[in-house]
């Protein structure tokens, strides 16, 4: 199905927030059922295409919450931080606006369809282009309309050199809210969030622990894992306990939705 | 004159007798023809026998000769035909006698001629043996250097020969050969050689433990984490932790290793549990087992012992889907256009996989160069089938140096290989037994119906399996995957139930889908 074009959306009020840009798209295309409230309260949750599991479960945390917040959620819907996001977002019930950075009537990869699907009937795709490849230039080019539909930016993960911070910045000069994900100082994929928040351009977003609820002193093994994710032999080897013995505890927190595992290491769920 | 000696011809593992009539006619032109569809190399064989006979200080008849290979419709290949046509070619000639203490009708003639008249090693030596087993009162004539292998089949007189010149003293009844005797059934003592002591490698404790696992079961293992983390030594440590070869399971190796003529010369049988590590180039019929005259191949070379696959995803993926049969049956079956094959192939996967085409990806400290496209067809690249075979999955994290030091302190995770191999003899132990009146030897092999026969759970333990089946959404195969698994942590423990302890650590070694 082809999109649908926009004739003068500089007419629509729901998009007046696009006129603000010095450089506005000349045309607009969407695919999805256009409902204006979808644009009033939205917030942009961008990152690196190269997601680590640290930035999945920031995802897992932030954008059920934004939900819940009444927010839509716009992104690039690329693959990574951005598909993520969206997908977190339909799975809670929520609105999405995803922006592309090639035209609207591309044919989709096969791993994207079932994704852009989904968004069709919970949300909006969205391109200013009817028949464009997607280039290195176009990209940076989508941002900015990112940027100016959403009322906040969240940047959960990005490299030094990331498509996140060029959002971050075009947000900054249109004043807009933003926040970034801190991270190891160790993680090429936290370093451009942690230079947003040293620069001063964005404010840090810690989330919020529920405080105090954790039962400190119960369970050695917890203890263990409230600072970090660690391994089976990690474990093992500061508890100074036997490898089987702690797998198979290991076993009986995941079952009990205590703990996560994910590629090999284990996480408290504070959900629980 | 017309003379017949017999011998055999080896398709597979399995062993057809052969009648070499050999006829030196009194008029005629000169000549030497061998008919009965023989192969290069018998043809060659010509050469070999007329010179060896010549420089044994023999005569060789310049007559006409034909040599028949019966029966005539059966392809023959290899050298073993050498030694009966040369005795036959002598006593066709009237060169030399028979005695008659040799009974040539019951007396199998095998070997391969060097020119100078000695005899070289040979394969299928056992084959052989196991055949003229079969009669009563069988005589074997075989090279010497190989000869040893027949020494593990009893009710034969194997007779080792050295050269031409001292099995003719024989024939002639000059002097005879002393037969060689059976080993006497004393335990040969193992000693078989460890390449890497678990010990040596530095942490990875949870993989230890499931190569004990896998030793001790027999279960496919699947390692997977960056490289240089010990996944190929982790591997090689594995021969090890196995249990000793039993008598009736060395045989079995010993037969396949003898058509592939891989026994080193003077060896009787092979003690040591095989270990087989092809490169990732191999071909499949370098795996399977091939060749016009298909010859065992890397699967068969296993049987009973380890195929190690160290970067899985590298090899091609029609190679991989051969081993699917082997996987699920124990055997290959290669056909060839000359006719069938069957070899056994019931071996332990080993496999080592890397994250991703790079191997650095969720690396703490490396970082990773490959696009999300690339790691899916990498993992694409092993298919759910072979995947669904593998019982224990572990995942082989890099261990940080700082770490490593502090792993000497950890006394409760030492193991040495010692140790573990203790524990997997005792586990095996309990296995023989429960498996005493079935065809099969460990828990790996269990179908479902001996599972629920043979591998009884607590009703807690059953809980839990429930609960993990609902909550990971285990297929039906892998949950029974996981109770063979749970099985095998059980009988390391010399516990007759499945308790849940036993479960949850089971569940450790599930696969990530």
């Amino acid at each position: 199905m082809p999109g649908t074009c926009l004739n003068h959306w500089q007419k629509l009020p729901e998009l007046r927030k696009l006129r603000e840009l010095s450089a506005p798209p000349k045309a607009l295309y969407y695919l999805g059922h256009w409902q204006p409230e979808i644009f009033e309260n939205c917030a942009a949750v961008v990152g690196s295409r190269r997601m680590t599991e640290y930035g999945r479960r920031i995802i897992d945390l932030l954008v059920p919450r934004l939900v819940f917040e009444k927010k839509t959620i716009i992104s690039g819907f690329m693959y990574g931080v951005d598909q993520y996001a969206h997908r977190v977002c339909l799975d809670n019930g929520g609105k999405t606006i995803a922006v592309l950075g090639w035209g609207i009537n591309m044919p989709y990869k096969s791993s994207d369809l079932k994704l852009a699907e989904r968004i069709k009937t919970g949300g909006l795709i969205l391109s200013e282009w009817e028949n464009q490849q997607p280039a290195l230039w176009t990209f940076p080019v989508r941002n900015r309309i990112v940027a100016a539909l959403s009322s906040e930016i969240f940047v959960v993960e990005a490299a030094a050199k990331s498509g996140a911070l060029i959002t971050a910045s075009l947000a900054h000069k249109l004043k807009k809210k933003i926040w970034a994900v801190p991270g190891p100082i160790t993680s090429r994929t936290s370093q451009g969030t942690n230079a947003l928040i040293s620069s001063g351009i964005a404010s840090m977003w810690l989330g919020s622990l529920p405080p105090a609820k954790i039962e400190f002193g119960k369970d050695p093994l917890l203890n263990l894992l409230e600072n970090e994710a660690l391994s089976t032999d990690e474990i093992a080897r500061k508890l100074n306990k036997n490898v089987a013995e702690v797998g198979a505890q290991l076993s009986l927190l995941t079952l009990d939705g205590r703990l996560t595992e994910k590629e090999g290491k284990y996480f408290i769920n504070h959900a629980y | 004159m017309l003379t017949k000696i017999c011998s055999i011809a080896n398709i597979g593992l399995e062993t057809i007798p052969v009648i070499v009539e050999v006829d030196v006619a009194q008029s005629g032109f000169p000549g030497f023809t061998i008919v009965g569809l023989a192969s290069k190399a018998v043809e060659e064989a010509k050469e070999r026998v007329k010179t060896a006979i010549i420089n044994s200080g023999l005569e060789f008849p310049s007559k006409k000769i034909t040599v028949n290979l019966a029966p005539a419709d059966l392809p023959k290949d290899g050298a073993a035909y050498d030694l009966p046509i040369a005795v036959g070619v002598l006593i066709a000639g009237g060169q030399i006698t028979a005695s008659p203490a040799v009974n040539l009708k019951r007396t199998f003639f095998y070997g391969e001629l060097s020119l100078d008249g000695t005899l070289r090693p040979t394969r299928g030596i056992l084959l052989l043996a196991l055949h003229a087993q079969k009669k009563r009162n069988t005589t074997i004539i075989v090279p010497m250097p190989s000869a040893n292998e027949a020494t593990n089949v009893s009710g034969i007189k194997i007779l080792p020969v050295k050269t031409l010149t001292r099995l003719i003293r024989h024939i002639t009844a000059g002097q005879f050969i002393i037969p060689l005797k059976r080993p006497k059934a004393k335990k040969v003592t193992e000693k078989i050689i460890i390449e890497f002591d678990l010990n040596e490698i530095a942490g990875q404790e949870l993989a230890k433990r499931a190569l004990t696992i896998t030793a001790a079961g027999g279960h496919n293992l699947l390692m997977w984490g960056p490289p240089g983390t010990g996944k190929t030594m982790l591997a090689r440590a594995l021969p090890g932790i196995l249990p000793p070869l039993t008598d009736r399971e060395a045989l079995e190796v010993t037969r396949v290793y003898s058509v592939a003529g891989l026994v080193s010369p003077g060896e009787a049988v092979i003690q040591k549990r095989p270990f087989r590590a092809p490169h990732h180039g191999v071909s499949a019929a370098g795996l399977i087992g091939g060749g016009s005259n298909p010859l065992p191949g890397e699967v068969s070379l296993a049987h009973l012992g380890v195929l190690f696959l160290d970067e899985m995803p590298e090899f091609q993926r029609s190679v991989l889907e051969s081993l699917r049969q082997p996987m699920e049956d124990g055997t290959i079956e290669i056909v060839r256009a000359k006719g069938h094959v069957r070899y056994p192939a019931s071996f332990t996967l080993i496999a080592a996989v890397n994250p991703c085409p790079c191997g650095y990806y969720g690396h703490p400290k490396r970082e990773c160069k490959c696009s999300e496209r690339q790691i899916a067809k990498y993992h694409h690249r092993i298919s759910g089938p072979i995947i669904d075979r593998i019982d224990l999955s572990v995942s082989v994290a890099a261990v940080e140096t700082e770490k490593l030091s502090l792993t000497r302190q950890n006394e409760i995770n030492r193991l040495s290989s010692k140790e573990a191999k203790e524990l997997v003899v005792k586990a095996r132990q309990i296995q023989t037994k429960r498996f005493a009146q079935s065809a099969i030897y460990t828990n790996s092999q269990m179908r479902n119906r001996d599972v629920k026969r043979f591998a009884s759970l607590t009703s807690d333990a059953e809980n839990l399996l429930k609960i993990a089946a609902d909550r990971f959404d285990l297929s039906a195969r892998s949950y029974f995957r996981l109770i063979k698994v749970a099985r095998t942590i059980a009988d390391l423990e010399t516990e007759e139930k499945i308790l849940p302890r036993h479960m949850a650590e089971a569940l450790q070694y599930k696969q990530n889908t």
